[in-house]
């Protein structure tokens, strides 16, 4: 159940960690595991932080950026179609491009499998697990 | 013929127009004179034993008759007699058709039999696109067809909890890997959400009994590990 002023974590290597949604797109509800939403970028990860590995890939996004996202795990338990639910324990996302590609080239963490029916195929190839 | 009365009764009307004044109001003064009260006539009672053949000649409402026969159905067989517990005869044929061998049945039915699964436990549930979920199982829901249960656990730091559909046709499998040490004193574990309870991940248990299980067997273990 995302909606307006919901903190979401960004899961891939965008440079986000925290954003917040201001806007669910194409849907009158609030959003779920598949929706794209609107966001802005509340915290960023310190990129200056680790000098070996990181220090050279620039944060794609800064503090304050708006960008679009694609839900990819919720706390509201999701109904799948035998009947089970499935839910995680905090709402994540990664940030996508206006053409619904994702902005990071990696993912870190679980997300659930019905991105596969949202023509999310790409995000799911990226993530490490899928439930 | 019928022109011809039409015709005949033209005039008569119109003539019966011309005449009548006097005839009504001779047949008014009369009419307002007469005030003797005259009791009215008795019904004539129909002589018994009438002919047949003048029968048609009385109006319908004084013909003898005969009583109605009206034609009685039986009622249907009682349905409730037939069927005493018609719910526990619809469960009872899921359950024969979802889970034949009553085995499933047995592993979550904790009330009645003794070697169920029990909240607590570590469980794996393989489904039918060969996909496993593995978990503790913190709350068994006995309802008939619609008996499921929750596993929670942590996959990539994250938790995840899967509230499953014991006899789904999607479960192929579902196995106790480690059973709890200590009887839970509740029926549903939700505390064990809260950090301060929360039994993190479950999958090095898991590994190992796969392993475990793999040596004895001595067949590699289907289904990809997580």
């Amino acid at each position: 159940m995302i909606q307006l002023k919901s903190m979401l974590n960004c899961i891939d290597n965008s440079g986000a960690a925290v954003v917040e949604c201001v806007n669910v797109l194409k849907k009158k509800r609030a959003a779920t595991v598949g929706d794209r939403i609107v966001i802005v970028v509340q915290k960023q990860r310190s990129f200056g932080s680790d000098p070996s590995g990181n220090s050279g890939i620039a944060n794609k996004v800064r503090r304050g950026d708006i960008r679009h996202a694609v839900v990819v795990r919720v706390k509201k338990e999701m109904q799948r179609p035998d009947g089970s639910l499935v839910k995680f324990d905090d709402n994540a996302c990664v940030l996508v491009n206006k053409s619904g590609d994702p902005i990071g080239t990696r993912m870190n963490g679980v997300v659930a499998t019905e991105l596969r029916g949202r023509q999310w195929s790409k995000i799911l190839s990226l993530a490490p697990m899928h439930v | 013929m019928a022109a011809f009365t039409q015709l005949t009764r033209q005039p008569g009307c119109l003539r019966s127009l011309m005449k009548p004044q006097s005839i009504i109001q001779s047949q008014l003064s009369r009419r307002s004179v007469s005030t003797a009260y005259s009791a009215r006539p008795e019904p004539v009672p129909l002589p018994a034993n009438l002919p047949a053949q003048f029968l048609r000649q009385l109006p319908e409402r004084l013909r003898p008759r005969e009583p109605k026969k009206i034609k009685i159905i039986a009622p249907p067989p009682s349905a409730c007699k037939k069927c005493p517990d018609p719910l526990a005869a619809v469960r009872d044929a899921q359950l024969a058709v979802l889970d034949p061998t009553g085995e499933r049945r047995a592993l979550f039915d904790y009330r009645r039999s003794e070697r169920s699964a029990k909240v607590g436990d570590i469980l794996r549930v393989t489904f039918k696109n060969g996909d496993p979920f593995n978990g503790v199982c913190l709350s068994i829901k006995l309802d008939g067809i619609d008996t499921s249960f929750l596993l929670r656990n942590e996959l990539t730091k994250v938790g995840v909890e899967m509230s499953i559909k014991a006899f789904s046709p999607n479960v192929e499998s579902v196995e106790i890997v480690k059973r709890t040490e200590k009887r839970k004193r509740r029926a549903r574990l939700f505390y064990m959400r809260k950090p301060k309870h929360d039994m993190r991940s479950v999958e090095n248990i898991v590994t190992q009994y796969l392993r475990q299980k793999s040596a004895l067997t001595g067949q590699r273990s289907s289904g990809k590990k997580r």
